[in-house]
């Protein structure tokens, strides 16, 4: 009988044992963390290039090339900051004619080229601006590392017109900069 | 004569107008905060709610939009996979507009659904905060979320437990049974 009390006795200890551990994790409280007070902010000092008219499977540059834009780093975090552009679109009627953006800066009929240079980077030169998010700075296999609230970047912007394209029409399309925490 | 006019038609016909827009131009700034959220425990099945505060710095008011991004692999942080569903994220509104130099919170909500298969995960996932424009250049802001779920080693030590209960009780059982049939 004493064998059976003892029996008993070890294996509710056991059950013990494995059970309330695990018992415990499911009555644990979900935790969030915000990282600190840390505010992630950039800004660009212009925000506009008026083209005005434009001939096919011609060049045009930011004036002046690689010192047109500022981005600096506002809030109190380190960032990484990306680049993707998208299809130019006929400001009257966006969904009837529309330039596609290259994926390699190369142009075409109906096909744009845009690139963009940061001023100091001589590594890279002009990098095409595609529509999947790429690296703007820093860049993988580059020495430049994240930046730091105050930091500035320069950079200007290339166009390559389309081969050919219907003329008379106002075409309108963005670049998105974009920024994560370090 | 007919020549030279022909050229000037056909120059005119490859021209076109490519105007970013005309609107006054304006700064881009604004703010997020904080920049990193990461939430542990969070067992399938249940969903939790944070804040997001946009910081809008500039003169005039702004609509900001929300959009949920998978990180590429080399741009998410150690040990962390990506979201299996975006969806799971949600915005108590799509967009919020702003006034100039206010700030506005919007709640988002992670929701994991109740399935074994989720527990015990890191994710990451990137919330995206974007000022509506028509300027040719943007800017948009992303926070990582970090994501881990309660872990799926739980319900192995309750089985662990009952199993070593059975086994042992069993054992009792038939010891003490056997000793029962013996005669004295």
């Amino acid at each position: 009988m004493k064998a059976v009390i003892t029996s008993i006795l070890v294996a509710f200890i056991l059950a013990l044992t494995f059970s309330l551990p695990a018992l415990a994790q499911d009555s644990g409280t979900i935790t969030i963390t915000m990282t600190g007070a840390n505010e992630i902010s950039i800004s660009l000092d212009k925000t506009h290039w008026p083209l005005g008219n434009v001939a096919s499977n011609t060049e045009y540059e930011t004036s002046p090339p690689i010192e047109w834009c500022t981005l600096t780093v506002e809030g109190n975090c380190n960032v990484n900051t990306f680049i993707v552009g998208k299809d130019a679109e006929w400001v009257s009627n966006p969904s009837a004619y529309k330039w596609t953006l290259s994926s390699d800066g190369t142009n075409g009929e109906t096909i744009y080229g845009l690139w963009f240079r940061i001023s100091g980077d001589t590594a890279r030169g002009y990098v095409p601006v595609t529509k999947i998010e790429s690296e703007f700075w820093p860049y993988s296999g580059g020495s430049g590392s994240s930046l730091a609230p105050g930091d500035k970047k320069q950079f200007g912007l290339r166009l390559l017109t389309p081969t050919y394209f219907v003329s008379g029409r106002q075409m309108q399309t963005q670049i998105t900069i974009s920024a994560v925490a370090a | 004569m007919v020549r030279h006019i022909k050229l000037a038609g056909l120059i005119a016909t490859l021209l076109v107008i490519f105007l970013p827009s005309f609107t006054l131009a304006q700064d881009v700034n604004f703010g997020v905060s904080p920049a990193k959220v990461k939430i542990d425990n969070l067992p399938p099945g249940e969903a939790t709610e944070f804040e997001l505060t946009i910081h809008n710095k500039d003169e005039i008011a702004h609509v900001f939009t929300f959009t949920t991004f998978q990180p590429p692999e080399e741009e998410r942080e150690e040990g962390m996979a990506g979201f299996p569903d975006v969806s799971w994220i949600s915005f108590s509104s799509p967009e919020i507009e702003v006034a100039a130099n206010s700030q506005a919170n919007v709640t988002v909500t992670a929701a994991i659904p109740q399935e074994q298969k989720w527990a015990g995960k890191d994710w990451e996932v990137w919330l995206g905060i974007a000022a509506e424009s028509s300027d040719l250049l943007g800017v948009k802001l992303y926070v990582r979320c970090l994501v881990s779920t309660m872990g799926g080693k739980s319900n192995i030590g309750l089985f662990a437990g009952i199993a070593a209960a059975i086994v042992l009780l069993g054992y009792g059982s038939y010891y003490y049974l056997r000793r029962k049939a013996k005669p004295e």
